[in-house]
């Protein structure tokens, strides 16, 4: 910190800059793809002819316009639901003490270290049986082992950082315990609940394996759909990466929406240092 | 405005015991301080009263009514937190109206405006009613939270520490505020405090709390000439009060103590005899206040005694010098300019009348010989 010799600025940016093209480049890469045509693909020229014939493929058809919904539906629905539950799932194991605690803060948490294809054959067979599969709320559901430990696990931090003295104030001051919560507790733990909500968010929608196996051809999602892209004889690399550009969107714009909530530090302050 | 009376109040949280079977009447518009160290129970006594927590055994009344049952929001009691407990999403200004924007005790927003700038000039932060507690010094958010409770009419003020942050100067100025504003309120208070002299100064009377049991209740005299235990004794006053072990000699009609090898001059005073005796004691210990001992560096009088310095701390106005005799440390006061080097002798003169006396056996205050603080008991 308080570093201001030119030369060695210079050199943090000039690390910064090349790392930045580094964890860049397959994006970049990806779009470059989406404008190129087929038969310019594998040239190692790095010139081609731009062109949206790729783009104009895909929406062609009202078909990948299906598979973008489904995948806003069950992954706006996984989201809506993990905040339901998990905001006082996150609120009890920051606030109460009971047995256990830890150990169930933990299971949730392990949701996220098993591989998804260790369960998923059993979770496959279970829907068949009882026919959530190829269904929304199939996918809504299963999407939870993904969503909810991120909202429960980010969440109960924030909870934690307020003092209870400030929902103690609250009561006193002459609100019940729900108006607490909705006007103190919920702007406090703001920032957390969007940053939480946005990442799984990105998890969820980017998810393959369980879109692959637990639904069929009622709820293809954009994941999904890139497979279709591979014909018997040749690959469709262009509308692929076109198909990708496309679902990447909604999570760069997102993201850049709530970019400012993402800044934390709102509850600094509150209680004595 | 109200009575407040718990009675063999318990709280436990999981193994440990914050309060064991208090009992406490705190009268209509009195300003009760509950003294005690860190630990003692005295936040957990005021979130009792606050109906935060709720306590496994007792109850706790308000103007005669259990309010055991009764949610903190309904209570109608204003409480300042130690750690203040802002909002830190609320101005200072939303910050104090909030009691007064809550469904309980709702007031039109005029009133409001009135009401938060009238307490806001009183705590003189009428400038800063736009900023966020993030922005404010300590001294500041102490000041809203104290804001907070004032702009209501509630049944009683529940003050958590209110001046232990703040620094050493701003502290005195507001104790004395606090005194002039508990006069213009006219409201129950409860005030808790770790500081010995916040309680001497603003209670009309004191409750000292020890590991969740009360030691003692009382007035500000009460407590510091007629301490119920050597633990209270100890806790007022500063330097501590020296307690010293001591036997009784009789020898023909008097009695005398055996103060630190000295039988020959310290007669028991009269009002002392008779309490002694009721109760058969051979050994008594003796509280002086370091006061109420005087030194010289001559030998001017029999009923002195021979002792060496052992420590010397000027502290500006007056000096806290430590004497060291027969195996024990006596506190003093001495004014700071004195030349006394470690190791030279010094001649202390106890004043027995002083003295506070306590049953050996069991710590307890047994009687002292003046008669400041109060009716004589035993």
């Amino acid at each position: 910190m308080g570093n201001t010799n030119p030369f060695s600025k210079l050199l943090k940016n000039a690390a910064l800059l090349l790392y930045a093209l580094f964890a860049l480049f397959p994006l970049f890469w990806m779009i470059l793809i989406s404008f190129k045509h087929d038969r310019e693909m594998f040239n190692t020229v790095f010139l081609f002819h731009p062109t949206l014939e790729n783009y104009k493929v895909l929406f062609s058809s009202n078909e990948y316009i299906g598979y973008f919904l489904n995948n806003v539906y069950v992954s706006v629905g996984a989201v809506l639901v993990s905040i339901v539950v998990g905001v006082p799932a996150a609120y009890a194991l920051a606030r109460f003490d009971f047995k256990g605690k830890e150990n169930l803060a933990f299971t949730f948490l392990s949701f996220r270290f098993a591989p998804e294809l260790l369960v998923i054959l059993p979770l496959f067979l279970i829907y068949q049986k009882i026919g959530l599969y190829d269904t929304y709320f199939g996918l809504i559901w299963v999407y939870q082992l993904i969503s909810l430990p991120f909202i429960i696990w980010i969440l109960r931090g924030y909870f934690e950082d307020i003092s209870p003295e400030v929902e103690h104030a609250g009561r006193v001051d002459g609100y019940s315990w729900w108006r607490v919560f909705l006007k103190i507790i919920m702007p406090l733990i703001k920032p957390g609940l969007v940053a939480a909500a946005l990442l799984s968010f990105i998890f969820v929608w980017n998810n393959f394996t369980f879109a692959l196996l637990l639904a069929g051809q009622g709820v293809i999602t954009t994941t999904v759909a890139s497979l279709k892209y591979i014909s018997s004889d040749t690959v469709h690399y262009g509308q692929m990466a076109a198909a990708v550009t496309i679902s990447a969107l909604p999570e760069v714009i997102l993201a850049l929406l709530i970019q400012k909530h993402l800044v934390r530090g709102l509850s600094m302050g509150a209680v004595k240092g | 405005m109200a009575d407040i009376a718990l009675k063999q109040v318990t709280k436990k949280y999981k193994q440990h015991t914050a309060l064991n079977g208090v009992s406490i009447d705190i009268k209509d518009k009195e300003f009760f301080v509950i003294f005690g160290p860190a630990g003692a129970g005295k936040t957990t006594l005021l979130n009792v009263i606050a109906g935060i927590a709720v306590p496994e055994e007792g109850v706790v009344t308000m103007n005669g009514k259990v309010v055991n049952s009764i949610e903190p929001e309904d209570r109608n009691v204003a409480m300042v937190f130690e750690n203040y407990a802002l909002y830190p999403h609320m101005s200072v200004f939303d910050n104090i109206a909030s009691p007064l924007r809550s469904p309980r005790y709702r007031q039109p927003e005029s009133k409001i405006k009135e009401e938060v700038h009238r307490v806001a000039k009183i705590l003189r932060i009428d400038w800063l009613l736009q900023r966020l507690p993030s922005e404010l010094s300590n001294g500041q958010r102490q000041r809203v939270s104290l804001g907070r409770a004032l702009v209501r009419s509630p049944e009683v003020f529940l003050m958590d520490e209110p001046l232990t942050h703040l620094d050493a100067k701003l502290r005195h100025q507001m104790r004395a505020e606090f005194k002039e504003m508990q006069a213009n309120l006219n409201t129950t208070t409860i005030y808790v405090t770790h500081d010995y002299l916040e309680a001497l100064s603003l209670g009309d009377r004191i409750a000292v709390l020890n590991e969740g049991r009360i030691e003692q209740i009382g007035t500000p005299d009460d407590i510091y000439y007629r301490p119920a235990t050597e633990f209270v004794a100890e806790a007022f006053g500063e330097p501590e009060i020296n307690l010293l072990t001591a036997g009784i000699v009789r020898k023909g009609g008097e009695w005398y103590l055996n103060l630190l090898g000295d039988s020959d001059h310290f007669t028991v005073p009269r009002q002392v005899k008779s309490v002694i005796e009721e109760l058969q004691l051979e050994n008594v210990r003796v509280g002086f206040r370091p006061k109420d001992i005087k030194y010289s560096f001559t030998d001017d009088s029999a009923s002195m005694l021979r002792a060496a310095v052992y420590s010397f701390e000027p502290l500006g106005s007056k000096a806290i010098l430590t004497a060291h005799a027969g195996g024990q440390l006596i506190r003093l006061i001495a004014p700071a300019d004195l030349e006394a080097r470690p190791d030279r002798p010094i001649y202390l003169k106890f004043n027995v009348d002083e003295a506070i006396f306590f049953d050996e056996r069991t710590r307890r205050f047994i009687a002292r010989a003046g008669e400041k603080g109060g009716r004589f008991v035993g």
